[in-house]
């Protein structure tokens, strides 16, 4: 197996400053010591509380933030100083509402994302559509994103992250937001992906989806692995993936 | 690649823009107020070149406060809708989305400038008729650019900061004074009159009003158009270091978010 995404003792500070005669510095680190590493066409898992340092991992990944030091490669390349030869082969799903241009349709939302992507036109038209289907945007595609319910947002974000045919499509919590259905339809989405030979990283609190679609998985707790390995190895004698986590946690933090 | 990233994101712009109602006020009744504003002030000066001053300044009083408003805004915008940061994440390059968007502004604003040539005309009488419509051609493209430039290199230093607002209210006034929108350079204290200078639109806003007033010397306008030439570079040049290490710094510093 080809790992396409090796993380090695990473770690990342958010350094903050405060006052304007007497200015007091803070750092806070959020990632630390992080090691890893994904195989080509796995679904990978990464879990924690709040500010676990999930996102800040992800977005190290994805050349948004550079790593405040340790190895952060991905298709071969470090995010840092290497980014041009990532951006087109990856691409990002965050959850929430963020991330589209409200006052335009999603439609003209994926086109322009599109050609930032350097997608062909021809191309990129008939991948809008077949995407559009998939998320089940066909309908509302011309009618303007300030309109769309949360769900429909979340669903626009979806769609974007796959408008380049990434080959790693890193997603955090993907499902914030979404109804029953539209978690479900992700759910499908993300098997799809991996059926086409896609790696996804996916982040979430869900225990159960993580459990039922992760190839593998870290846990992380305050910045650190608390333990990884596949769901089975992870749940171990527990009865359910929740009690396997929150043993875990309650471990760790004494 | 890049012209098709350009071409979009000055059209996603121009729909962007149009339709916020700040930029519709900076757009289409600013430079209407700001010409019979400056009108007044100017009617009894007994200034020969009262027609240049009173339709350029106007105008591109209203240019510049769509640009920086709307531009300095609009990072602010896609900072508050979590797109900025995918802007700095996909392939196509930062700079070039960067010059898409004040294109965009800047095409639109320039309907600022045939608005006060139309106020002042129709209020006032004084339809300014450009002395040289060559040079006025030649010399609005290069406005043009040069509004372009100083935009950019602006935009990739507001874009180190989550005060983005207070910034844009701090730059629209000192421009217009500095660079001689309304009042002469030539007023200005000799220690102003430097820094005045070594601004592009300066020497862009004096081109404009040689095109339009006309001007004895035609060497003068060849000379200053040359010093256009060299500070443009020279922000040109500023402008692309600035932009790599601003691309640099933003992701050291992780502020391209809301916190």
């Amino acid at each position: 197996m080809e790992p396409v995404i090796e993380v090695r003792d990473l770690r990342r500070d958010y350094v903050t400053s405060k006052g304007l005669l007497r200015r007091k510095t803070q750092t806070v680190r959020a990632v630390d010591g992080v090691s890893f590493t994904v195989e080509r066409g796995e679904i990978f898992g990464m879990l924690g509380q709040n500010g676990a340092g999930k996102t800040t991992t992800i977005k190290m990944l994805i050349t948004l933030l550079a790593p405040t030091s340790g190895v952060c490669r991905v298709l071969g390349c470090d995010t840092f100083g290497q980014e041009k030869q990532i951006r087109p082969r990856i691409n990002f799903i965050f959850g929430g509402e963020m991330g589209v241009y409200r006052r335009l349709s999603a439609r003209d939302n994926l086109k322009y994302f599109g050609n930032l992507y350097g997608v062909p036109p021809r191309l990129r038209d008939e991948r809008i559509e077949e995407i559009l289907r998939l998320v089940d945007l066909e309908e509302a595609a011309d009618r303007l994103a300030e309109t769309y319910s949360k769900g429909m947002l979340q669903r626009l974000q979806i769609a974007r992250g796959l408008i380049n045919d990434p080959e790693i499509v890193f997603m955090d919590e993907p499902t914030v937001g979404l109804d029953p259905l539209g978690a479900h339809m992700l759910r499908d989405i993300i098997r799809r992906l991996r059926d086409a030979g896609k790696t996804v990283l996916l982040t979430t609190h869900y225990l159960p989806e993580a459990e039922e679609l992760c190839d593998r998985m870290v846990i992380l707790n305050r910045g650190k692995i608390a333990a990884s390995g596949t769901p089975a190895q992870i749940r171990g004698a527990e009865e359910t993936m929740e009690d396997a986590y929150l043993r875990l946690i309650r471990e760790v933090e004494v | 690649m890049t012209w098709q990233v350009l071409l979009s994101t000055m059209l996603l712009q121009m729909k962007q823009s149009f339709v916020r109602p700040m930029f519709r006020f900076c757009l289409l009744a600013n430079p209407v107020l700001n010409t019979i504003l400056i009108c007044e002030m100017f009617r009894s000066s007994g200034r020969t070149d009262f027609a240049a001053y009173a339709v350029l300044g106007a105008g591109l009083m209203g240019l510049w406060c769509c640009i920086c408003f709307s531009s300095a805004g609009d990072l602010n915008r896609e900072r508050y809708m979590g797109t900025l940061s995918l802007l700095f994440a996909v392939p196509a390059p930062v700079e070039t989305v960067l010059w898409g968007k004040i294109l965009g502004n800047t095409l639109l604003s320039l309907g600022t400038l045939l608005l006060a040539w139309l106020t002042a005309g129709v209020l006032y009488e004084t339809w300014a008729i450009p002395a040289r419509p060559g040079w006025l051609l030649l010399v609005l493209v290069i406005t043009i650019l040069c509004f372009l430039q100083v935009s950019v290199l602006t935009a990739w230093l507001l874009t180190l900061s989550r005060k983005t607002t207070l910034y844009m209210n701090c730059l629209e006034l000192p421009v217009v004074f500095l660079c001689g929108f309304v009042v002469p350079v030539e007023e200005l204290p000799a220690w102003l009159q430097a820094i005045s200078n070594l601004l592009p639109p300066t020497w862009a806003v004096r081109l404009l009003r040689m095109a339009v007033a006309g001007v004895p010397d035609e060497n003068a306008f060849w000379r200053c158009l040359g010093i256009l030439a060299v500070l443009m570079l020279a922000a040109g040049l500023l402008s692309r270091r600035c932009g790599r290490a601003v691309d640099r710094r933003v992701r050291v510093l992780g502020n391209l978010e809301v916190c």
